[in-house]
């Protein structure tokens, strides 16, 4: 499994890329480093919103007259009236609880997409993140996550090369590359007060000799401890304020882990919310906009010129339902919104193709149409941020991408 | 009556540790129930594998453990009296759900009858609800008491039904504002709500994989109109509406609803579910999972799904057939299933002896280790997947409480790890001595070379004792983390 000699850690690269039958040849194991203009390492952060989060009122089209008919009482206001929406581009506007990343999207470094999705539609939560987080929509028995496939192409053996926080690994890091998983960066260490570093020595030496998936994340975390020994995570820079919560404590950690220059590449939020609204849609709505905008904003900020090396996208398994249900709330449904945060992002735009509200535009007469494959997207992100043009995405072959990077 | 003959024997390897007897009991104490207990392993020994077997599948009293649970008066609470208590004062929720998650780890640390505890974690996790979740948070200690505990070796077909009707299920999933729509004053009010019919095919019984289409889930969505809650800020008790029922005709996934079915028509879908054999196939997988290892072998799943179907999905004939399998002896010479956050805190305090005299540091590592109680918000529940609890962040977690527990420092939790090792005829102040204790009276001597050498090289000088050092190294090794 997951070991840290790296003579096998080549092995297992080609091993599993072979088993996913993306077919690269050696040389392309090699791919260039991409590094931003400012010299730092190029980074890619994944923030998923479980639970199918609603692109419809996440990115409104208030100038689809549709909408207001669909969406009834849960429907968001013309931007300038009360509680109405921030004005993108004339045609959409996103959620109020987005003011804070407003000045953003004002100077070109957030973007959305929208109408995204996965063309072997499912409704189930399940399936439809095991799709997006394996890459491999309607095949459930892939056996690595996408972003696995792109961070063993990237040079480098750090175990805070991919940095995920979750309580959990997630289905996108599955594989033989390491990631750090952790809900907190700090105290993170042994509690052996006194004889510390013999129970460390000993400890690895158990490990070592344990062959099995056990033992291998037993010297990841040893390795982890190390390292963020050595590099305690600063504190936020240019007056950021994160808000509280989990998204909050994530993106701070994130910010601290870029600056301090520790090989970290790919970072990956989870955010747990209240996504799933089959009721009362729009307090929830607020109740996990707000933080997520706060801390968003708060993000760029703390980076400063550092964002330039950053694309951050937000996503979810699948829209909902673009009618109101009985309950003030939506059902499972299939096209949704992305976000997309950086400093090189070509930002200030609604990105995408729009397919429209009426009803025979909506998917099967019910859910926003998805008119873009998310692993265009994806694709397009590791292009820019890892160097990686050969597929990361096994029987298919990606398009150019929405032009977001 | 020999549910057992032969069939460790042909499931040993030829190279096997000379002594089987404590490896395999250590086996069953950890897959059927939370770990073994110092002293455990010997008395199942005494008492014969299938005797122990035959008495978890039937539980009897366990005093001792009322004894325990008696601290937490509130767990006997109706909805109704719970919500009473916190209209009257809104920071009794915080003391019901505190008894709640402290039984919890009380029961798991200290029932006799494990296998129980183990099937009433299973079976609230496959029917999962957010305790978090609004109104559930006021129902959710009746929904395990009066819904899932009593028939987890009954039938599933009476499982399905407490769950599915049970007030907390029917909020946590919207149920309660599933309706047909109706006009009032001019305007449509109420309409279907899609979730529950959803998961009832999805995660309850048939699985994703059956072969149901959307049309199917809106027409299971139809039968469950109209069952909801009488008030959500008092009594909260189930209650059928049938203004808010659609009474038409439905089909669903093969079976044919008539009209006029009413309130009986969620009980036709639900004979209809349980009886049918993809359910079959998708409990016997999840049940495979969580007893025998990650991935079990399709026949192992085909048999398992035969018993439930041949039995009409009795839970006790199901449960007993994985014990009575190869397959999960041959588990005893593997590798290992990956514990859970709450498996390795739970048989860690068991096997250190453990006393609670509260359980809040406890419950804290828990959640710190992923698994937060009754707070698994998606309504798949917990992963049953030992893989997915591999991380360096749980890791750590775990290696602190057992290097916290063994030295004292887990407030509310006592281990006496001398006494621990002296009890199993060891020195505590000998490094090799101690160590070969605990691997006798717990591990049932399945500690390899590497663990039990690293143990033996701790410093006899210090001001942290040997017996300290020794347990907090073996209860954070790498077979502690497997099960």
């Amino acid at each position: 499994m997951r070991r840290f000699d790296p003579s096998r850690r080549v092995f297992l690269r080609g091993a599993g890329l072979a088993a996913v039958g993306v077919g690269l040849a050696p040389s392309a194991l090699m791919v260039r480093t991409a590094l931003a203009a400012g010299g730092g390492p190029k980074l890619l952060v994944k923030v998923f919103l479980r639970g199918g989060a609603d692109g419809l009122n996440l990115c409104v089209p208030y100038g689809d007259s549709e909408y207001y008919n669909l969406r009834g009482g849960i429907a968001l206001q013309r931007p300038g009236q009360a509680g109405g929406v921030i004005n993108l581009d004339g045609y959409f506007g996103m959620h109020p609880e987005f003011a804070p990343i407003e000045p953003l999207f004002r100077d070109g470094r957030l973007a959305f997409v929208h109408a995204v999705g996965n063309p072997a539609v499912t409704r189930s939560h399940f399936d439809a993140q095991d799709f997006q987080e394996s890459g491999t929509p309607g095949d459930k028995r892939t056996a690595t996550g996408w972003l696995d496939r792109a961070i063993a192409l990237i040079p480098g053996r750090e175990v805070t090369q991919a940095v995920c926080f979750a309580t959990q690994q997630v289905r996108s890091f599955l594989g033989p590359e390491p990631v750090l998983v952790a809900q907190t960066l700090s105290s993170f260490d042994l509690h052996a007060r006194n004889w510390r570093a013999e129970a460390e020595t000993l400890l690895t030496s158990m490990y070592q000799a344990d062959a099995s998936a056990v033992g291998a994340t037993g010297l990841e975390t040893f390795e982890a401890i190390g390292t963020l020994l050595k590099a305690p995570t600063p504190p936020p820079s240019n007056g950021a304020q994160y808000p509280g919560g989990s998204t909050g404590n994530a993106l701070r950690q994130a910010a601290g882990l870029i600056k301090n220059g520790l090989g970290t590449r790919c970072i990956y939020v989870n955010v747990a919310g209240g996504f799933d609204t089959h009721a009362n849609q729009l307090q929830n709505n607020v109740g996990d906009y707000r933080p997520l905008g706060l801390a968003l904003a708060a993000f760029a900020t703390d980076l400063g010129a550092l964002l330039d090396d950053v694309a951050l996208v937000v996503t979810t398994e699948f829209g909902r339902t673009a009618r109101v249900n009985g309950a003030a709330g939506t059902d499972h449904g299939t096209g949704y919104a992305m976000l997309v945060l950086g400093g090189r992002v070509r930002g200030g735009r609604v990105l995408g193709r729009w397919p429209g509200l009426g009803s025979s535009q909506l998917f099967e007469n019910r859910d926003l149409a998805a008119t873009t494959d998310f692993r265009d997207v994806f694709q397009e992100l590791a292009r820019s941020q890892f160097g990686i043009s050969d597929s990361l995405f096994p029987g298919y072959t990606p398009g150019a991408g929405v032009g977001v990077v | 009556m020999g549910m057992l003959d032969g069939l460790i024997e042909q499931v040993t390897p030829v190279a096997a540790p000379q002594s089987l007897g404590p490896r395999v009991a250590q086996h069953l104490l950890n897959r059927a129930g939370y770990g073994p207990r110092p002293g455990q392993i010997q008395a199942v020994l005494d008492q014969g594998l299938t005797e122990w077997i035959e008495e978890q599948l039937s539980p009897g009293a366990d005093p001792e453990l009322d004894t325990r649970l008696a601290a937490f008066p509130t767990l006997g609470y109706t909805t109704s009296q719970v919500l009473a208590l916190y209209n009257a004062d809104s920071r009794t929720i915080n003391v019901i759900l505190d008894e709640l998650t402290s039984a919890k780890v009380v029961r798991a640390a200290f029932a006799r009858n494990q296998l129980q505890e183990v099937l009433v974690d299973f079976w609230f996790n496959h029917f999962n609800v957010y305790v978090q979740d609004g109104f559930t948070r006021y129902a959710i200690a009746s929904y395990e008491r009066d819904a899932i505990r009593p028939h987890v070796l009954s039938s599933f077909r009476e499982l399905l039904g407490a769950v599915t009707l049970h007030p907390a299920m029917l909020y946590y999933l919207d149920n309660y504002l599933n309706s047909a729509p109706r006009t009032q004053g001019g305007r449509v009010v109420g309409g279907i709500n899609e979730n529950q019919g959803r998961e009832l095919l999805e995660l309850h019984t048939l699985g994703v994989d059956a072969g149901y289409t959307q049309t199917d889930v809106i027409e299971a969505s139809r039968c469950l109109t109209g069952h909801g809650i009488d008030a959500l800020d008092s009594g909260g008790n189930y209650l059928y509406r049938p203004a808010n029922h659609d009474d038409g005709s439905k089909q669903v996934f093969g079976l044919a609803v008539p009209a006029g079915g009413g309130q009986g028509d969620v009980q036709r879908l639900l004979d209809h579910l349980a009886a049918h054999p993809a359910t079959a196939h998708f409990i016997a997988r999840k049940l495979a999972e969580r007893f025998v290892s990650d991935a079990p072998s399709e026949a192992f799943v085909a048999k398992l799904a035969g018993v439930f179907q041949s039995s009409g999905g009795n839970l006790r004939e199901l449960t007993k057939a994985i014990f009575g399998s190869a397959e999960f002896w041959a588990e005893a010479f593997s590798a290992g299933k990956p514990k859970t956050g709450f498996e390795y805190v739970i048989s860690t305090l068991r096997a250190t002896g453990a006393e609670l005299s509260n359980t809040r540091m406890v419950k804290t590592t828990i959640s710190d280790a992923g698994m937060p109680l009754y707070s698994c918000n998606p309504p798949t529940g917990y992963s049953n997947l030992g893989s997915d609890w591999l991380n360096p962040s749980a890791q750590l977690y775990r290696m602190n409480f057992a290097l916290d527990l063994s030295a004292g420092m887990i407030a509310g939790a006592s281990a006496d790890v001398r006494a621990l090792i002296r009890n199993a005829g060891g020195d505590p102040e000998s490094p090799a001595s101690a160590a070969e204790a605990i691997d006798r009276v717990v591990f049932g001597r399945t500690l390899s070379a590497a663990t039990l050498g690293a143990a033996g090289r701790v410093s006899t000088s210090g001001s942290v004792s040997v017996a300290t050092r020794v347990a907090g190294l073996l209860f954070a090794s790498p077979e502690m983390q497997v099960r």
